[in-house]
């Protein structure tokens, strides 16, 4: 059996639904995240399983063991806080010891795994003093270490970096990537930063109202996303979509037609063709990163609007018959506002979905 | 520092309420060192032979000892049982969701609402009935009903300001219920328990209605003993004045005491 398991969790808050029956499994030593966008359930899920909320459906394996209805500290995980949760009026010495003397171990075993935790995190100086004196990454830091020092079964975060300011989030989202490496512990951890998600998992929980949207590695989402919403969230800046209609199709190619192509229409090789109908309409989704300003083969005719100068690279905002379309393109081209442009892809990079949103295999 | 013209106004603002809320603390002080005729002269003498006499008559009154002695019990008691009950009690209503909890709050709250003198007359039948009269209990027991309120009141809105985040942390780290409230709750509640317990506190050490009502000789307190010497034909005010620096006294300094612990910013570094 998985290490976690999720087997049909529901919870409701009076007649709101808010996880709608969630089923998935952990290997021991994996990195899980979940993702999606506030409101989505995700830290109701991690707080289910770290039992500060009850389950009202389904149930929950740690270890092999059913511990649905198990007490938080019996569960042997722990949960890094989005807020930190510092005592504040303890030690950080004593913040990170405080599990151990809950869990009545000896007084040297306290010290030795506590003085472990602030070498691993590099906070030795600071054990001393209290959570008002430490900066915020320090305090995320103290927090952190107090996860470490239980050795629990799973660590747990919820949102840890997000009061962090950039340059100290990307660090410390490293840290936790080498901290999962050399401790090789199980870890759910709860974003809505899809780059956190991305560099961080070893696979990854897609999550919108309640329901698990997709679930694979971040190379499987990114590459072939299950349906428009995990397409938009995964990658940044978000994916492109065109509404376009289907003209023609055979076995394994098919037509579509929108304004914005150049000619008129677009060709496409494609196995699963025969899924879609002529006058369906469907979804051409391209990932900013994949257009480029000159190809061999033209696919769009756009209008720029807008170019932001990001150093190495620009992005520019620009329309197609009227919708956005977003590109990154490496150094700076030299255009203006106003300027008509043309945008290509490899066709292997183009996404298709359904009217209802699911992608067309292929 | 730059001093602007704000500043100096404020200042005199200061000045002026502390000067109108200290004279009357002043003038007491002041006529317990007085003999009685400086005490009545007229115009206000402002400088004097200071005296002894009065505190040497007050404390030779064993009466005065006695009910300082009695106030001491009953405020004691009452704040320590105050606490003692109230701070568990605001634990819950500020943390635990439970049926009647608003009725319950508005129940505390309501106590409050009674004018005291409304309640004396049923009270002595009580206290009579239950052969409770001039006893140090009858007044712990009436002075809890007013005092638990507040000692609720205030630490359950102390304690719902302590972000919940905490107990949830000190649950995963395997903190009972019991350990939560005695770890967390009261070293970070602790400013609200002690204002409370100095509202409660300074009730009881003041409490006059009641005291005069519910005692008779054995247990009087100092505020009847007070008010005791101004019966007969004249009135003693140098004793008067002394008995009333000495009962100021204790409550100040329990209150100095206190105090110490109502900082600001407890739960600072606790969250973001």
């Amino acid at each position: 059996m998985s290490f976690l398991k999720l087997d049909g969790i529901k919870k409701a808050f009076g007649d709101a639904e808010v996880i709608k029956g969630v089923s998935f499994a952990a290997e021991k030593g994996e990195f899980v995240v979940f993702v999606g966008p506030s409101g989505c359930g995700k830290s109701t899920l991690l707080r289910m399983i770290a039992g500060l909320e009850d389950v009202s459906q389904g149930t929950l394996y740690i270890d092999g063991k059913n511990v649905t209805f198990e007490e938080p500290a019996k569960r042997e995980v722990s949960m890094v806080f989005q807020s930190y949760a510092l005592y504040p009026h303890m030690s950080v010495f004593e913040n990170m010891a405080f599990g151990l003397r809950m869990n009545k171990q000896p007084e040297d075993q306290i010290k030795a795994r506590v003085l472990e935790a602030a070498r691993i995190l590099q906070i030795e100086p600071l054990l001393d003093r209290k959570p008002r004196a430490l900066s915020g990454g320090q305090r995320q830091r103290v927090a952190i270490g107090r996860s470490i020092v239980r050795h629990p079964k799973i660590f747990l975060f919820d949102e840890p970096l997000s009061n962090l300011d950039a340059e100290l989030r990307t660090q410390m989202r490293v840290e936790i990537a080498k901290l999962h490496s050399n401790l090789g512990a199980t870890m759910v951890y709860v974003t809505h930063d899809q780059v956190e998600a991305m560099t961080l998992a070893d696979r990854i929980v897609v999550l919108r109202a309640g329901l698990v949207e997709q679930l694979g590695t971040p190379t499987e989402l990114y590459d072939r996303p299950a349906n428009t919403f995990v397409a938009g969230f995964i990658g940044s800046p978000k994916m492109n979509f065109l509404l376009a209609t289907v003209t023609a199709t055979d076995g394994n190619s098919l037509q579509l037609s929108h304004p914005a192509f150049a000619g008129g229409t677009l060709q496409l090789r494609r196995p699963a063709a025969s899924e879609v109908r002529v006058g369906e309409k469907v979804s051409v989704g391209m990932r900013p990163e994949h257009l480029s300003l000159d190809p061999a083969k033209p696919l769009l005719s756009l209008s720029l609007d807008l170019q932001e100068n990001l150093g190495g690279s620009t992005q520019i905002h620009a329309r197609a018959a009227g919708e956005p379309i977003t590109m990154v393109v490496p150094g700076r081209p030299d255009l203006s506002s106003g300027d008509a442009i043309t945008a290509g892809i490899e066709p292997n990079n183009i996404y298709l979905f359904d009217e209802s949103g699911l992608a067309i295999k292929g | 520092m730059r001093i602007s013209s704000g500043n100096v106004l404020h200042a005199i603002g200061l000045c002026v309420v502390i000067a109108f809320s200290l004279f009357p603390f002043f003038w007491m002080v002041a006529a317990s060192f007085k003999t009685q005729t400086d005490i009545l002269a007229s115009p206000p003498l402002w400088f004097f032979m200071p005296t002894l006499q009065n505190y040497q008559d007050i404390f030779a009154d064993s009466k005065v000892i006695g009910a300082v002695g009695n106030s001491l019990i009953v405020a004691t008691s009452t704040t320590a049982l105050a606490v003692l009950l109230g701070a568990p009690a605001a634990y819950a209503l500020a943390r635990f969701e439970f049926r009647g909890k608003g009725d319950l709050w508005f129940w505390f709250i309501s106590n409050r609402m009674i004018s005291p003198i409304v309640l004396a007359l049923p009270v002595y039948m009580l206290a009579m009935q239950l052969r409770l009269l001039d006893t140090h209990l009858v007044l712990i027991l009436i002075y809890l009903t007013f005092n638990l309120p507040i000692v609720v009141w205030i630490c359950t809105d102390q304690f719902k300001s302590i972000p919940p985040e905490l107990e949830q942390a000190a649950r995963l780290d395997g903190a009972d219920q019991f350990t939560i409230f005695r770890k967390i709750y009261l070293p970070l509640g602790a400013p609200g328990i002690a204002v409370s317990a100095i509202f409660s506190f300074i009730f009881s050490w003041n409490e006059l209605l009641y005291a005069l009502v519910l005692t008779r000789k054995n247990v009087q307190t100092a505020p009847v003993v007070a008010t005791s010497f101004m019966s007969g034909y004249e009135l003693p005010w140098g004793k008067i004045m002394a008995t009333g620096t000495v009962i100021v006294l204790p409550v100040t300094i329990f209150a100095l005491i206190v105090s110490r612990h109502m900082v600001r910013g407890l739960t600072m570094g606790a969250t973001k």
